[in-house]
């Protein structure tokens, strides 16, 4: 930034120092209506249970009890953010000198501040950053002017990585301790908001880049022992390159508690890709998986068919067999019991003779003789 | 004489202190943070780094400000 960029970008400043001067007695009224407005909701509840107990509506006297409690826990929280925002100091607005003067140690301490007109923000580029061996590149700090005003209640700056190198568990923590571009300023933040709250711009990105440059092991979002290697595609354990496996098919890399061994060929795969015996349920690659009974079209593993059927089909086919065999057995005709007609005739004892009870002959015809009812025999 | 002594360390509070004259930066360094090591601090006088030995005048502008902050989540 040039001199005549400076002074532009110091007006501004010295712009948004006011805002956020009035904005301070703007926050003191929000809370201060969210406050009042507890003691609204307890006397609505008040006569809600005034009117319960004159109708000895126990159940309903004790509902509101219930909410009457649950206001009044909230009044200490409400009473405390008020009395810390009325107990700040108040900030002199400071000169436009002194701002100017700010600007120029600023352009000391870092190589690269720039000013983005576009989106209203005072930039400063960090030298690279590695944490224990880690690279994590660089980061620009950006101080939105319009967000600086609304301080109380909002972030006024963001710290987005330049070359990110998130962690392999989540790509929006580009550093232990950032987040979805937001610093969590820990030790730092109070004297963070007070160097904002004084226009000491380069005391605020000092500090903001000593947080960058320092790892704490007992708080950060993501470990830096856990930073780098692959993640789990189907659980999302980070775990080390060497202790992974591939789907051999999507090639996503997998922990060996996720991977799956088909039963059938050996073959390891991702849960997403496993297909499943649906007679032992155990897994099979997406190739083996296509075998299926031929009688009901189950996918099953080798082992679990029997001339191509399932457990079930085949036992149904056996079944089959066996009440067919017995139909076939009751359908063969008995020689044995089959009826015969005697005729009678010379050969028989006595003469011939006709059986009476199979004639059914006129006594007075001439040539004609009885004809029995049975099979003609030749 | 009247300094300004912005501590960046902890509150970050700026306030007018009293110090003897011809005190040095680090003898002013010793006796404001007793325990604590220099360099573990960005020590600037009117917003300029000095040397160790610089003499403090009236109404100097001195910062401290941790070169190690620990964040958190």
């Amino acid at each position: 930034m040039n001199d005549k960029e400076l002074m532009h970008v110091a007006n501004l400043i010295q712009e948004a120092m006011l805002q956020l001067r009035k904005g301070r007695y703007l926050e003191c009224m929000r809370q201060l209506g969210l406050f009042t407005s507890r003691f609204s909701d307890l006397a609505r509840d008040a006569r809600k249970l005034g009117m319960a107990l004159s109708h000895d509506w126990l159940v309903a006297s004790e509902h509101t009890c219930k909410a009457i409690s649950g206001h009044l826990t909230e009044i200490p929280y409400a009473v405390s953010k008020l009395q810390s925002l009325l107990d700040r100091r108040p900030r002199e607005v400071p000169s436009l000198c002194a701002i100017v003067d700010e600007l120029r140690s600023l352009r000391d301490e870092f190589d690269d501040v720039a000013f983005n007109a576009e989106e209203g923000a005072l930039c400063v580029v960090t030298d690279p950053i590695s944490l224990e061996g880690v690279y994590l590149g660089r980061f620009r700090i950006a101080l939105y002017l319009e967000k600086s005003a609304e301080l109380y209640h909002k972030t006024a700056y963001y710290v987005i990585a330049i070359d990110p190198h998130p962690t392999a568990k989540d790509e929006a923590v580009t550093h232990p301790h950032v987040s979805n571009e937001m610093l969590c300023e820990g030790d730092g933040a109070a004297a963070i908001r007070a160097a904002l709250e004084e226009g000491r711009l380069c005391d605020f990105f000092t500090l903001v880049r000593s947080i960058l440059t320092t790892y704490n092991p007992d708080s950060p979002y993501v470990a830096l022992s856990d930073w780098e290697g692959v993640s789990c595609y189907d659980c999302g354990y980070v775990m080390d390159e060497e202790s992974s496996y591939y789907c051999s098919l999507c090639d996503n890399a997998i922990c060996d508690q996720c991977s799956r061994v088909c039963v059938d060929c050996g073959e390891v795969v991702c849960g997403s890709c496993a297909g499943l015996c649906e007679i032992c349920e155990r897994s099979l690659c997406p190739t083996c998986a296509k075998t299926t009974c031929i009688g009901c079209e189950s996918v099953c593993c080798d082992s679990c068919l029997t001339d191509g059927l399932c457990p079930e089909c085949k036992q149904q086919q056996e079944n089959e067999d066996e009440e067919h065999e017995d139909e076939q057995t009751n359908e063969k005709p008995e020689t044995d019991g089959a009826q015969t007609i005697r005729l009678g005739g010379r050969l028989a004892r006595g003469g011939i003779q006709a059986q009476a009870d199979h004639t059914a002959v006129q006594p007075d015809s001439v040539g004609q003789a009885a004809v029995s009812s049975g099979p003609i025999r030749g | 004489m009247k300094l300004l002594f912005i501590n960046n360390d902890g509150g970050g509070f700026a306030d007018y202190v009293q110090v003897s004259d011809g005190m040095t930066v680090e003898q002013f360094f010793k006796q404001e943070m007793p325990g604590r090591k220099a360099e573990d601090y960005l020590i600037r006088v009117n917003r300029q780094p000095v040397p160790r030995d610089y003499v403090l005048q009236e109404n100097d502008r001195v910062t401290l400000t941790p070169t190690k902050v620990e964040g958190a989540q």
